[in-house]
């Protein structure tokens, strides 16, 4: 059935709109820090065979790609058959998931006259779920916390009280973890709802909607990859790893209109918490694509059609369970300027230099008699471009804001000193990268405060790009010592934990206009 | 929000915005209206207003006023063309940086070369001070003398005579931050010093450090502007009460105004929503959308019982206008209105989905539609407006100039040609597009204020909104809509009817099993007497002063609060349970769950100050006889989205309309400032005072 470009658009503006309204509600009953402060989730909504439609707006790049994923997973596993209208499925999988097992996704069946017509799928982090606190210093699956392999949550009008209880004896803060999942639920019922007053007045199908949204989008991206020169471009970049540096190898070949992405040579999967399962690959492949061909092109199945990821088995990037993967982040934004770069020949006006990526300070303990458990970000340097200077302390290819110093002091027993910007870490070029940030903290209880770090760029820096140098390491300091943290650590009362975080790469050489 | 009225009142309201300054005078005796309009003067925006306020005089023939209401976009103007005076700013050492860093996320996800807002104060005149609180507000160590007296020093030495000081915790103690302020005022006299703590008493200190560097960037030009006025008021024995209108739908007194400027922000759209709200309460209807239509954006709010929801962040100023994120954060009380790029001049253009898109983009005043001849060739809102009838190209803006017709063609061929699609169904695009926009974004401020569109009546307003309300309430699911006598001076309605109000909050964040109900109580006495105070100054009488409290309550855990309504017997009887119950219940009209097992808290108490507001009756004269008519209606063939074709409608001016007349659609109804568009069977009916009432089947 032909729909009309402005039926599309409109169809299109509901669609969305429907969608960030769910985000909206979302964020205002989450009881996650993560969701609310820093967008740490996404809705999509996708056809009956999983092919997404659209996703929320406010959303972090890795959900986008990883959520789809989920729903064909769910396809394979679950008989459509089967499904009763009110079914709602959770797992925190992270193969079938997000990456790592403090997500959960939610995935509930949208039905309309007796018919299947789609899934709507939301993935959010959890306010904890158990085992040890999020670290790279975790071995395997199992220290990082509750599995959840995919199991219905709801259906035939009743919940499973069985699995609920089983969560809530396994986290430590039951209400909240399972707020957060009933506030999920209670986003997919909306969708159901409202999609289900929007779809008659069309008289099509979400299939039908997704075939032409799709095709769109899939010919757009098709058309800008063509115009890149045919050929095989090879980018590899380093993240600091532990014993070892770990490589991450990026062969990108271009051949007409398709853009084949290989990351063998990349270093095998590693005994900390830093794998990387192939979904969350890929969806940091595809925004970087779309970052650097066509920002504007809607989000939907369309821009993973002209693109393939391989990565061979048992390699960082498809890593065999049990895997750990909690700080899965710390690998996986490495693959955007490591794509980037692999391309800066062909595009140079396209791309940014390497960054600093986004570091993560986790503190948990007890204080005043209640438990915490404080996740805080900190970001870097942005790269720099061939069009300006690199931004200065921003979360990139991430989204994630920072907390308040009033937020962190009210959250966790510490008194911030001072978070300042690290002038002059940006490597200098034509244009310099962005700095970083020098941030302090001292301890102020008797009781611990267990630190968890997953920092990046300590030794290895954000690279200069076309005659850019590099910009500076990042520094960790514990009372002005140098600390091991591959694993999570303890801070007594009056220690000062000092970090400073990368500058971002300069891009041309320094003294020339580019 | 109605009260008694004072019938010997001559009352005046003054609207400065950003082409026009709009006045009206209203004498309560005989319920006469004048209304007054000049062009705004840019560089002195008093001239424009004593311009109006000389032509309101003579229209109304008063000697004097009692009172005059003002409301003005000067702060606004002063933040986006950055020509506010410099500021000292002063924080706890450590976060000098925390202008410049922000909140480090992107606000445009795929955008690699996007830049964030200026800050208004550079790093060199930011000074950190090392005195430092905890999060209870206890002093970790205390400011010393010597430490002040270094201040000083830093100040005289930058020669600023302007200073912001914002230091971590003084939302929950301003003890240090008042110890600053008291040193430098009996040091440098002559200095403006705002405090974080005095502007907003919300946790997180980047965006009350923005907010207070605001208010400290227009201080001076407010001041020195409000001064000259009063000055120039009292020169011509003008002694009439001065009130100021602010962001939060009230009216407060100089003084308040002078201190805390950045209240002004958002005078004019809340005055727009209040004039909304007194049409409707006119006609005796309490639940209403307000919905006004420009040249560049769209705007709406719904209103319950006189009351619009308010929001305590929003922004001001931003690198790409209608990218949340991308602004400088400003954390007053403010009329929680939902606005978009969707107005007369929001342009079409195709995109990426092979269709097209309308908005957000405008071609404003220069070079305009492609209709007004001034060489726009990209096809507007306005264009298809004109294409599909709803516009009469000889009597725009009351025919002070033609529209020209076939340039209007010519645009949308264009675009049409591009998407196969004939002149026709392009215009049919632009207009469903445009109205499908701004009904998803009124849909979802329904919806987050747990409202039912088929409750509301949608209030039109602005030079478009009249042509496109009907089709918005249809597509929203609104089944009355209503256009106001004077629908292009709302914000001046609005301010006549606007009441005194101001608030003080508190943060909280306490379980209510927690709370320490002395410290409250203290704290509810001292925010009542002085809240009061401030409106009294504004010329209320204390007596008609009542005050409410609010609390914005939260599941223990969660980040944002519901504000709820709490009666002051339940806060008396230290009623936890049903304070519980309150809050449970706004939650499930909204949310449509509770959370079992969970405890409640309260994040932040308002103690809001309100005074009376004077209904406003405006009577607009029509030479026709009671329920008849004074001229035959002309007809214009219009294109009806209902029935997907041109029909022909009746075409009647608004002068020619007396109260009672009940028609038929499909019509139009011509004025001045605009035309509404009725292009489906509905009803329209004349109400007394000369409004329109449309009644969709």
């Amino acid at each position: 059935m032909a729909i009309d470009p402005v039926g599309l658009e409109i169809i299109w503006s509901r669609l969305t709109g429907i969608l960030d309204e769910g985000a909206a509600q979302f964020v205002r009953t989450s009881f996650s820090p993560l969701v609310r402060d820093s967008n740490d989730f996404a809705i999509v909504v996708t056809d009956a065979s999983g092919r997404a439609l659209g996703q929320s707006s406010l959303s972090i790049p890795s959900f986008i790609g990883t959520l789809p994923a989920s729903v064909k997973a769910f396809l394979d596993r679950v008989d459509s058959r089967t499904l009763t209208p009110d079914a709602l499925y959770v797992s925190n999988d992270p193969w079938f998931g997000t990456g790592h097992i403090h997500d959960a996704t939610l995935i509930a069946p949208i039905f309309m006259e007796g018919a299947l017509q789609g899934f709507a799928a939301i993935a959010h982090h959890l306010p904890d779920i158990g085992g040890r606190i999020r670290g790279v210093g975790n071995r395997d699956i199992f220290e990082e916390g509750l599995q959840i392999p995919l199991t219905r949550l709801h259906g035939d009008g009743r919940s499973n009280d069985e699995l609920i209880g089983m969560i809530e004896r396994n986290v430590r803060t039951p209400a909240q973890t399972m707020g957060d999942i009933w506030a999920g639920a209670s986003v997919c019922n909306f969708l159901r709802r409202r999609l289900a007053e929007f779809l008659p007045d069309y008289g099509l199908t979400l299939t039908e909607i997704a075939d032409h949204l799709i095709e769109r989008s899939a010919s757009a991206l098709a058309g800008k990859i063509d115009e890149i020169p045919d050929g095989e471009y090879y980018h590899e970049t380093f993240h600091d790893g532990f014993e070892h540096p770990i490589r991450v190898a990026c062969r990108v070949v271009v051949s007409g209109s398709r853009l084949a992405i290989d990351l063998t040579g990349s270093s095998p999967q590693q005994p900390f918490a830093v794998n990387v399962v192939p979904a969350y690959a890929k969806a940091y492949l595809a925004f970087a694509l779309k970052a650097v061909l066509d920002p504007d092109l809607p989000n939907n199945e369309g821009l993973f059609l002209p693109l393939s990821v391989d990565a061979p088995r048992g390699c960082i990037f498809n890593p065999d369970y049990p895997a750990a993967t909690g700080a899965r982040a710390m690998m996986g934004h490495m693959l955007v300027p490591a794509f980037m770069c692999a391309l800066a020949r062909a595009l140079p006006h396209n791309v940014v230099a390497e960054g600093a990526g986004v570091s993560v300070i986790l503190l948990s303990g007890e204080t005043e008699g209640r438990p915490y458990n404080a996740t805080n970000f900190v970001t870097g340097g942005q790269g720099a471009s061939a069009a300006a200077d690199g931004m200065d302390a921003i979360c990139f290819p991430s989204n994630l804001s920072n907390s308040s110093v009033e937020i962190i002091e009210r959250q966790a027993p510490v008194r911030v000193h001072h978070r300042r910007l690290r002038k002059g870490s940006g490597g200098r070029g034509a244009h310099r990268g962005g700095d970083g940030i020098e941030f302090e903290l001292e301890c102020l209880d008797e009781a611990p405060v267990y630190c968890s770090l997953i920092m990046t760029r300590a030794k290895i820096a954000p690279l200069g790009l076309m005659g850019g140098e590099a910009g500076k390491c990042a520094e960790i300091w514990l009372n002005n010592r140098a600390v091991d943290f591959s694993d999570q650590f303890r801070l007594m009362r009056g220690d000062v934990l000092t970090i400073l975080t990368a500058g971002g790469g300069g891009y041309g050489q320094p003294g020339r206009a580019s | 929000m109605t009260g008694r009225t004072d019938m010997r009142a001559k009352e005046i309201a003054i609207d400065i915005g950003g082409t026009f300054t709009d006045g009206i005078a209203l004498d309560r005796a005989s319920g006469r209206l004048v209304v007054a309009k000049v062009p705004t003067s840019r560089h002195n925006p008093r001239e424009g207003f004593l311009a109006c306020l000389e032509e309101l005089l003579r229209g109304s023939g008063f000697q004097s006023f009692s009172t005059v209401v003002h409301g003005t976009t000067l702060v606004t103007n002063t933040l986006i063309e950055r020509n506010g005076s410099p500021v000292a700013l002063i924080v706890s050492k450590g976060t000098e940086d925390a202008l410049a860093i922000g909140r480090e996320f992107r606000y445009d996800l795929y955008d690699l070369h996007q830049r964030r807002p200026e800050p208004l104060v550079g790093r060199d005149a930011i000074v950190g001070i090392p005195s430092r609180l905890d999060k209870h507000g206890e002093s970790v160590s205390e400011i010393t003398e010597g430490e002040l007296e270094a201040l000083g020093e830093t100040v005289a030495r930058l020669g600023i005579d302007t200073v912001a000081v914002c230091l971590l915790h003084a939302s929950v103690n301003p003890r240090h931050e008042r110890k600053v302020r008291d040193y430098l005022l009996s040091r440098f006299p002559d200095l403006r010093v705002s405090l974080s703590s005095d502007v907003s008493r919300a946790v997180r200190e980047y965006e009350r450090m923005s907010t207070v560097a605001a208010n400290a960037y227009v201080v001076r030009r407010v001041e020195d502007y409000l001064d000259l006025l009063d000055g120039s008021l009292r020169d011509r024995g003008l002694n009439g009460h001065f009130r100021i209108m602010t962001s939060s739908g009230g009216f407060t007194s100089l003084d308040a105004a002078k201190g805390r400027p950045i209240e002004l922000l958002e005078s004019g759209p809340a005055g727009g929503v209040l004039g909304a709200i007194a049409t409707a309460t006119d006609l005796g209807i309490s639940r209403i959308l307000a919905f006004d239509m420009g040249g560049t954006t769209a705007k709406a709010c719904v209103a319950v019982d006189g009351r619009a929801p308010l929001t305590e962040l929003f922004e001001v100023d931003r690198v790409q206008r209608f990218k949340k994120g991308s602004g400088l954060p400003v954390m007053v009380s403010a009329i929680d209105l939902v606005e978009i790029g969707a107005g007369g001049g929001s342009i079409a253009r195709a995109n990426a989905r092979g269709s097209f898109q309308v908005g957000p983009e405008s071609a404003g005043a220069a070079p305009g539609p492609a209709c007004y001849g001034k060489g726009g060739i990209e096809p507007t809102v306005t264009d298809a407006d004109l294409a599909l009838g709803y516009l009469d190209p000889d009597d725009f803006l009351g025919g002070s100039f033609r529209l020209d017709r076939a340039a209007a063609q010519a645009a949308l061929a264009g675009l049409g040609e591009r998407l196969g699609l004939d002149t026709v169904r392009a215009a049919v695009g632009i207009v469903a597009l445009v109205n499908e926009n701004m009904a998803g974004a009124a849909r979802q401020h329904i919806a987050e204020n747990g409202l039912d569109p088929r409750s509301l009546t949608l209030v039109a307003t602005g030079g478009a909104g009249p042509v496109h309300a009907v089709e918005v309430a249809a597509t929203v699911g609104i089944e009355r809509v209503v256009v106001g006598t004077s629908p292009g001076a709302g914000s001046c309605l609005g301010f006549l009817g606007a009441g005194g109000r101001t608030e003080r909050l508190r943060p909280s964040d306490r379980r209510l099993d927690e709370l320490d109900w002395r410290e409250l109580g203290d704290w509810i006495k001292k925010a009542e007497s002085e809240a009061a105070e401030e409106l009294v100054k504004g010329g209320l009488r204390r007596k008609d002063v009542t005050t409410a409290i609010e609390a914005n309550m939260r599941y223990a855990g969660q980040g944002d609060g519901l504000w709820v309504a709490l009666d002051k017997e339940m806060l008396a009887r230290r009623d936890v349970a049903a304070m519980a119950r309150a809050f449970e219940a706004h939650y499930a009209s909204i949310f449509g769950i509770v959370i079992p097992n969970t405890r409640v808290e309260v994040a932040t108490w308002r103690l809001a100050a309100h005074g009376p507001g004077a209904r406003v009756t405006a009577r607009s004269p029509s030479p026709a006889p009671e329920g008849g008519l004074s001229a035959e209606p002309g007809t214009r063939d219009i294109y009806s989205p209902a029935r997907d074709a041109f029909v022909s409608a009746a075409v009647w001016r608004r002068d020619a309309l007396s109260p009672g007349l009940r028609l038929t659609g499909p019509l139009i109804v011509t004025e001045r400032e605009t035309s509404t568009v009725v292009a489906r069977d509905a009803e329209v009916e004349v109400a007394p005072d000369g409004a329109l009432i449309v009644t969709l089947g």
